[in-house]
């Protein structure tokens, strides 16, 4: 992973000076997704890169130990070997960037990487996922004990009340502690924009979060109505950039929920490129959250390979 | 595309993530001008005409400048074929009721929609465009054109009752540009009954092609035809009999030329010139996304309104100058410029004649000390030009003056929102603009303070049928789309048919130059007189610079008194004053406005007795005398009521945009009114009133003949109204016309007088290209409700502007 965000000292005047005008983000949300289009081996290429940024994720109230073993050996063995072959890309060492879990399940989680010797972390999504609606202190501990079971990214979720209330400084105080408890491990912070109210409010959320010293700042939990949109996704962009240029600090982003197909992820590619450049296009500074995403990018790329579309059962099931 | 180089291996692809080369295919482009065989000519009356011994021009690829087919260019005869066709269909097309003309242009819709792959390649190949912004904008947006004016063809008997189609339009549309910008303007002429003749320049078959759909009908053949030529046959087109109606775009000056030649020829010229657009950002706006505005206006294929070929000044608070162009250079480094073929390209070409104009500015511009900043280098080979900034160049430096080419951004920074209004006020073009502020207060201020057709807040570059689109100032007073794109086409049912009448040799330097010597009248007879009237500027009556006056004789060739001679400077200090009560009146509310409009009318009966016995010495009837004082009463009333009901315009509606659009009805500025001599208070009232109503101030001529009427009426003018609003010059009317029509800073002038006159005045507002109306020396029924107080002068009073305010949080 790459060197850890120093965040920033909260300065409460950067963000109320800050201006988002709806309807011309939508604007440009819509033109965004239509105006960058790859083909080809530009497209294998540039889906293999999608691979390497998935968070392999599965967050179910019916997870158990076999279903986790079968995600973390798809981690390891994301796109079928021959056909990664065929693309001279078997020696790249193409692997998801990581696994996402319930804090429960993140022994689970290690010891099947283990035996798949795979070094791919392990996430766990922390403090009271998904709602927040626990106490901070339980929620601190959760983090503690995700931590010891061995997880080293944790995905947290902020207390979507202190943005409401515009209590920002105790949002920043909280997003601190986490980061404290967080240590080694790397912080990515869940912003629930779907929950936020406005897109002003998603950017000083944003921009409270990667203050606090936050690794990522990832759209949602997956859990709520409105998921990974591009809207919200542009103005979190901004704020990354905005922090970047104030601060040097470069803060990676995670769009999660609702990013199912090949060509979702090559979109979002492409909004990467355009609002942040080439640099923040890697699994350091760029992750996708998504279960179902994998399969459709190893049936384009199967695709590409033999001119054919893939029956189901010739790609391996995670 | 030849690809010369090999390809990269998806390996390097994976680690420098670099954009592929996307191309479109344009096999069925090119199967489309084979089957002409690669030869375009003509397309009128349904059919390809391609007559022989004519001059071709090579049709080009713009990127690769290989050569896909030859056009015809079109000589006289052509041109006069074409107007022969459309004559022809004007009868049946006009006559069939309107729910079958909708019908006829619905299925035009549906026709693009079965061929709209080949519609957006071909435009594409030919012009350089970015394939992507003409599929998912233009066409569509042609498709909506036919619809939304389908919709006004079926209802046109009961909305637009007591108009009727102008007749046979000409269309000149300028060497770059959208077939959009035809389809605007063909689509109200169709479906209010008129039939087009359009010439465009070589190398835009897909006009050629909209023809062949619409031909390939079936029926109504001669509606729509396309002549491929320059636009130097414009007056040719304007010439040829029949043809009621040029509507032109382009270039102002080519535009000024036409302007002068078609002077006299009884026809209406609608221009459409503007290219540069403007964008404000103030220091409260979403910075990050005036910057996608910028883009959007400057560098991206999307065709925005009326500025196809044009650059984008860039009006930037001087408080957030450094963050915005940080943004501004930052955005820049992402775009991509291209073969208009491949589907991730933002920029396309305009062709090298472009590029060369906008390199010679840069030139230009960097010579006076501008800085200039090119985030990337285009492809070589094919005449791309990458998005440039300029910067640094104050309104003095010449560069900065003229009009700001494609695809080049001028940027200066200003202080406060005044500022800003001024600078953007001080070009001579009057377009589209667009203010970023999120203080919706400022943000309307600024919005009704532009001096534009269209105003944007928070995004640039929207249209929709429903929405007029125009300028003002040297932009040109046409529009497009709404209802007022279908008034341009028709004319009060009541019009007479009007034949050219031209006075080849009536010489335009000397025409109205010298004053009358006016020799002292003798005898006076009769009680002395009164003193001569002065002239009615600033709210007084003051003498005329000349020092001269000149006698007015009654009907019985009795001395009936002497008004003042006006002169140059007479004009010159009226316009002036009515400049400086410009902006007071303008800010009254139509209520106050109506209620000073009531108060002349009271006046005016008041002195009813007076006016009339003033009217029965110069030979009307008593009793008629009397009829003409209380008609001209009750004009004023009811233009006090029209006043405060519609002068404010109204809400628009339209797909695809949360929030509302407002088509404001603003006024003109200074209206220059020369009166008929026939008439002289009923016509002078029912011109004033309107004038006033819709918040112009004004300058009259009044009565030649009887010019003591106007006089005696700004008595009450001058205790009543605020000095400078209503300005009465007397004198002789060819000198004053000719003052007023040169003049430039008169916005508009409406002519009442002689054929002589009226074409000097269409010869003369090409310097500023002001709307005028004259009437040919016709007489005007004034006493007549449709002619003398009917929607045309409502129309004509007032500009529209349409100010787009998207909702959303």
């Amino acid at each position: 992973m790459a060197a850890r965000s120093r965040g920033a000292e909260l300065d409460l005047g950067w963000i109320s000076k800050i201006q988002v005008n709806q309807p011309a983000v939508l604007r440009r949300a819509e033109q965004i997704q239509a105006c960058r289009t790859v083909k080809k081996e530009w497209r294998a290429a540039w889906l293999l890169k999608a691979v390497t940024c998935i968070d392999l994720t599965t967050l179910s109230g019916d997870d158990t130990f076999s279903n986790i073993q079968r995600l973390c050996y798809k981690a390891k063995y994301p796109i079928r070997e021959d056909l990664l072959k065929a693309l001279n890309m078997h020696d790249e060492g193409i692997t998801v960037a990581a696994v996402c879990v319930y804090p429960a399940r993140v022994c689970d989680a290690v010891k099947a990487l283990k035996a798949a010797g795979c070094d791919v972390p392990v996430a766990s999504v922390a403090t009271g996922f998904p709602a927040a609606q626990t106490h901070l202190k339980t929620r601190l501990e959760e983090i503690r004990l995700a931590m010891e079971d061995g997880a080293t990214e944790i995905d947290v979720v902020i207390n979507r009340s202190l943005v409401l209330t515009g209590q920002w400084e105790a949002l920043y105080d909280e997003i601190r502690q986490f980061r404290q408890a967080c240590g080694e491990a790397h912080l990515k912070t869940i912003l629930a924009t779907g929950e936020l109210g406005s897109l002003t409010n998603v950017y000083k959320a944003s921009m409270i979060a990667m203050m606090a010293g936050s690794d990522f700042i990832k759209t949602s939990t997956g859990k709520e109505t409105v998921n990974a949109t591009f809207p919200v996704a542009i103005v979190m962009l901004r704020a990354i950039r905005d922090f970047f240029w104030k601060t040097g600090n470069k803060v990676g982003f995670k769009p999660a929920g609702g990013i199912r197909t090949a060509k979702d992820s090559l979109a979002w590619l492409s909004l990467i490129k355009e609002e942040l450049g080439d640099e923040w296009l890697k699994p350091e500074l760029f992750r996708i959250g998504a279960s179902s995403l994998l399969a459709d990018i190893e049936q384009q790329i199967y695709h590409h390979v033999t001119g054919r579309y893939a029956a189901c059962y010739d790609l391996p099931m995670s | 595309m030849a690809e010369t180089h090999a390809r990269p291996s998806v390996r390097e692809i994976f680690s420098t993530l670099e954009y592929g080369p996307a191309p479109e295919s344009h096999a069925c482009a090119l199967a489309w001008l084979d089957a002409q065989n690669r030869l375009l000519g003509h397309y009128v009356n349904g059919k390809w005409l391609k007559p022989e011994h004519r001059n071709s021009v090579p049709c080009q690829d713009p990127v690769t400048g290989e050569n896909l087919a030859n056009c015809l260019l079109a000589e006289p005869d052509d041109v006069a074929a074409a107007v022969k066709a459309a004559l022809d269909a004007r009868g049946s097309w006009s006559g069939v009721p309107g729910g079958e003309r909708a019908q006829h242009l619905t299925r035009l819709a549906k026709m693009i929609q079965k061929h709209q792959q080949l519609l957006w390649t071909l435009d594409s190949l030919l012009t350089g465009r970015a394939i992507r912004e003409v599929r998912s904008g233009d066409v569509p947006l042609a498709q909506q054109l036919l619809q939304y004016h389908a919709v006004q063809a079926h209802v046109q008997e009961e909305v637009l009752a007591g108009w009727k189609p102008m007749g046979v339009i000409g269309l000149i549309l300028p060497p770059t540009f959208s077939f959009l910008e035809m389809m605007w303007r063909i689509c109200p002429a169709l479906a209010v009954g008129c039939t087009v003749v359009a010439i465009v320049p070589p190398g835009s078959p897909s006009t050629l092609l909209l023809a062949q759909l619409a031909g390939g009908l079936g029926t109504f053949c001669g509606i729509l035809n396309v002549i491929v030529g320059p636009a130097s046959l414009g007056p040719t087109l304007g010439r040829c009999p029949g043809v009621q109606k040029v509507a032109f775009c382009g270039a102002a000056e080519e535009a000024r030329v036409l302007r002068q030649s078609l002077a006299g020829h009884r026809l209406e010229l609608s221009l459409a010139l503007d290219l540069e657009s403007l964008l404000l950002v103030m220091d409260s706006a979403d910075l990050d996304s005036a910057v996608e505005g910028v883009v959007d206006a400057a560098w991206s294929d999307r065709s925005p309104v009326r500025h196809m070929h044009g650059g984008l000044r860039l009006l930037v608070q001087e408080s957030v100058w450094e963050e915005t162009m940080r943004r501004l250079q930052s955005r820049m480094r992402r775009l991509r410029s291209g073969p208009g073929l491949d589907g991730a390209v933002d920029m396309g070409t305009r062709g090298a004649a472009a590029c060369d104009v906008a390199q010679r500015c840069v030139q230009e511009a960097r010579s006076q000390g501008a800085e200039v900043f090119q985030a990337v280098t285009v492809p070589s080979g094919g005449p791309l030009f990458p998005p440039t900034l300029v910067s640094g160049l104050p309104p003095a430096a010449p560069c900065a003056q003229a009009e700001v080419p494609w695809p080049l951004v001028m940027a200066s920074p200003f202080r406060t929102a005044k500022e800003a209004l001024a600078m953007a006020n001080s070009t001579p073009r009057g377009g589209s603009a667009s203010v970023w502020s999120e203080r919706l207060g400022q943000a309307l201020e600024l919005a009704y303070g532009l001096r534009v057709g269209t105003v944007w807040i928070n995004t640039h570059g929207l249209r929709d049928p429903a929405v007029p689109i125009g300028g003002c100032k040297e932009s040109g007073s046409s529009w497009h789309g709404g209802l007022d794109g279908l008034y341009e086409y028709l004319q009060p049912s009541g019009t007479p048919g009007q034949l050219p009448f031209v006075f080849e040799h009536l010489n335009y330097d000397s025409f109205g130059l010298a004053l009358p010597t006016a020799l002292p009248a003798w005898p006076e007879t009769g009680p002395s007189p009164v003193p001569p009237y002065g002239l009615f500027i600033r709210g007084r009556f003051q003498p005329s610079g000349a020092g001269s006056s000149r006698p007015i004789w009654d009907s019985s060739g009795k001395l009936h008194g002497y008004v003042a001679e006006g002169a140059a400077e007479d004009v010159r200090g009226a316009v002036e004053a009515a400049h400086q009560a410009a902006t007071g009146w303008e800010r009254q509310s139509p209520g106050a406005r109506a209620a000073l409009l009531v108060a002349l009318a009271a006046a005016l009966e008041h002195r009813g007795p007076g006016l009339a016995s003033r009217l029965q010495r110069h030979g009307v009837e008593l009793e008629a005398a009397k009829v003409e004082v209380e008609l001209s009463a009750r004009r004023l009333r009811a233009w006090a009521a029209q006043a405060q009901a519609q002068a404010q315009g109204h809400t628009l509606q339209v797909a695809g945009l949360r929030g509302p659009v407002l088509r404001l009805r603003e006024p003109l500025g200074v209206l220059a009114v020369v009166c008929p001599d026939e008439w002289p208070l009923l016509a002078f009232v029912s011109l004033l009133a309107p004038a006033l109503a819709h918040g112009n101030t004004v300058v009259l001529v009044p009565s030649g003949t009887c010019p003591l009427l106007a006089l005696e009426i700004c008595q009450d003018v001058a205790s009543l109204f605020p000095a400078g609003l209503v300005n009465v010059v007397t004198g002789d009317r060819d000198h004053l016309t000719r003052c007023l029509a040169l003049h430039q800073d008169v916005q508009a002038l409406w002519y009442f007088g002689s054929a002589e006159g009226s074409q000097f005045v269409e010869w003369a507002s090409a310097g500023n290209l002001k709307p005028v109306w004259v009437n040919s020396g016709c007489p005007r029924a004034w006493e007549q409700e449709p002619q003398g107080a009917g929607p045309e002068l409502r129309l004509r009073a007032a500009r529209t502007k349409a100010l787009w305010l998207p909702m959303g949080d």
